[in-house]
């Protein structure tokens, strides 16, 4: 028994080991590929294809961190974070190319306004329970992207309208990977604000709504201004991935910046990971972006999927994606993480456990 | 002005409606600082509801309550338990997902607003407070582990933890063995000892007559009857309304 569990431990470690390696190179490969670098017949480890990618992985990361703070540890099941996404999108976007003003002035207004938004939403959304609350936040999701793209003043598109929204290029050296690392570093922001917010008060509080709003509140806990500061919080971090994406992909419109399917890949990655921890949805997003990419066939690794055409892939994705849920959610309701928790989670046991926790 | 003499907590009038039915209906009691007063009743007496009228968990339909002579009707329950009352639910509400220990100090990181503390320190309180209510060896188990009569005491320890100056307890010793009931009282008055007001809501007789000095009884939503527990019993009313008139009359012959 002793050795076994010993065993089970050499395995966790061998898993932080490879993915602590896996996590430095693909933060420090994309230097590569720098002019300097190249010139010093450095081997080129990463390509700008790969570091594209890289930096999707990355928004991810931020998106799926920030919607845990609302759904993992306040217990609130967001299904519209991405109108936060498209706000922050929006709000640089605009700033950028209508006002003409500097990227890097523009991009802290993203998370302020995203917030500002949710904590408007929130005031009403957040008196739902549920899946009251997650109707509702989906339908707050869709409709913040059809009223940018409508949203006509002189017969004149405000935000661009159905054409989209270009904006000028950032003129910078090594403008992929300024973005990437930019991205990577939000991303490290919003994993230290799940850090620091499950060690204070406010975290604890958050728990305690999730668990039992009611004695929550009998304790001290202002619910609803923990609810709001928390959707708030989750907002800012998700409009701030929002806004570099904007500066990044210079063209942004209602399909890239409001696109319905980040509302649900974001939960999956958070549920995937291990919801309610610090590093969970991160991890869930490393892997379900990952897993994305392969199966849409732009890794550089790729296998031919049996029966299915080049053109059919992103279809066959999603629904791909769609059974991983289900799988997900009956087999490892507590995340991939959780399997670093203990030293008997690689058994048949803790799978049972975690089905009898899940079922009815 | 003798500050002392004047009443911690006063109801008056106090009204909740459901639908048509006035679950409680126009209850008026005053609490000292410092007293351990019980609470009585058949089923359905308007016990629970009340606790919840003070606790802010329902909205009154009628009249006032008083905290230290400011009125709190109509106060959310955060506000009502940051000046310092707290409670427990009959039907235990732990935090799950938490350990014994975390749970406690949510009330201690939380509850009274005069003295709320940061983390560590809330921690520190709480390991008090678990040692108060004999649970300190269980402090690092998740809630799952735990007995009932031993989340019954993390439902008071969590209560204990916010520091209050009046603690409203909800049936803490329902369903418990008698040397489970013997414990429990030890810990009221433990807490109690700490110079918390105690109001308890309880069925069992022995335990109201152990602690309490003062009972109120209720029926029907109203104050039937109060005064010291002993004569409380004996009053021919409350018999009657715990055991039906046929019964009464036969314990009088």
């Amino acid at each position: 028994m002793i050795a076994r569990a010993a065993s089970i431990d050499r395995w966790r470690r061998l898993f932080v080991i490879v993915g602590a390696i896996l996590v430095a190179y693909a933060l420090l490969a994309p230097i590569t590929s720098l002019d300097a670098a190249q010139s010093a017949n450095v081997p080129l480890l990463a390509d700008r294809l790969w570091f594209r990618i890289a930096t999707i992985i990355a928004m991810f990361v931020v998106m799926a961190t920030a919607w845990n703070i609302i759904g993992g540890i306040t217990g609130y099941a967001a299904f519209g974070n991405v109108a936060f996404f498209g706000i922050g999108a929006y709000t640089t976007g605009m700033l950028v190319a209508k006002a003409k003003w500097p990227f890097l002035v523009a991009l802290p207004l993203a998370p302020v306004v995203a917030a500002a938004f949710a904590a408007l939403v929130g005031l009403p959304l957040l008196r739902l329970r549920g899946h009251y609350f997650a109707v509702a936040s989906l339908g707050v999701g869709v409709a913040v992207g059809e009223l940018v793209q409508n949203i006509d003043y002189n017969g004149q598109p405000v935000f661009g309208g159905a054409s989209g929204l270009f904006l000028p290029i950032f003129a910078i050296d090594n403008r992929g990977l300024f973005f990437f690392y930019l991205m990577v570093a939000v991303a490290a922001v919003a994993i230290a604000v799940t850090w620091r917010v499950l060690r204070s008060r406010f975290g604890y509080g958050l728990i305690a709504i999730r668990e039992n709003e009611e004695a929550a509140a009998v304790l001290g806990v202002n619910t609803t201004a923990y609810k709001v500061a928390a959707f708030a919080l989750a907002a800012a971090l998700t409009g701030l991935a929002g806004g570099i994406f904007s500066q990044w992909n210079v063209f942004i419109n209602q399909d890239n910046a409001f696109p319905i399917e980040y509302n649900v890949q974001m939960i999956l990655m958070a549920l995937l990971g291990g919801t309610g921890t610090v590093f969970g949805p991160a991890a869930g997003a490393v892997l379900l972006q990952l897993l994305i990419q392969f199966l849409g066939g732009s890794l550089p690794i790729s296998v031919d999927i049996p029966f299915v055409s080049v053109d059919a892939r992103p279809i066959v994705a999603q629904v791909i994606l769609g059974v991983l849920l289900v799988v997900v959610v009956i087999f490892v309701p507590r995340g991939v993480i959780d399997f670093f928790g203990g030293s008997s989670r690689l058994s048949w046991s803790y799978l049972r456990q975690s089905l009898r926790e899940t079922s009815l | 002005m003798n500050e002392a003499a004047a009443p911690q907590l006063e109801l008056h009038g106090v009204t909740k409606r459901f639908g048509g039915v006035a679950a409680v209906d126009s209850v008026t009691f005053q609490i000292a600082k410092g007293e351990i007063v019980g609470i009585i009743g058949p089923n359905g007496a308007g016990k629970t509801t009340l606790l919840n009228c003070i606790s802010g968990v329902h909205r009154l339909d009628g009249g006032d309550i008083k905290w230290e002579g400011v009125s709190i009707a109509g106060m959310p329950s955060y506000r009502i338990a940051k000046l310092g009352i707290g409670r427990t639910f009959q039907i235990v509400r732990p935090f799950g997902s938490m350990t014994v220990r975390e749970n406690a100090a949510v009330g201690a990181l939380f509850g009274n607003a005069s003295g709320r503390r940061a983390p560590r320190a809330a921690f520190e309180l709480a390991d008090q407070v678990l040692e108060l209510v004999g649970l300190k060896a269980k402090a690092s188990l998740p809630v799952s582990a735990l007995t009932i009569p031993d989340r019954k005491r993390l439902e008071v320890a969590r209560a204990v933890a916010a520091r209050p100056h009046l603690l409203l307890l909800d049936e803490v010793m329902a369903g418990l063995n008698n040397v489970e009931i013997d414990e429990a009282l030890d810990m009221v008055r433990a807490v109690h000892a700490t110079g918390v007001t105690v109001l308890l809501i309880e069925h069992v007789m022995r335990v109201i007559i152990g602690v309490c000095r003062r009972a109120i009884v209720l029926e029907g939503g109203h104050v039937l009857a109060q005064g010291e527990p002993e004569v409380v019993l004996r009053d021919e009313r409350v018999i009657q309304a715990y055991l039906g008139e046929r019964f009464a009359k036969r314990l009088k012959s």
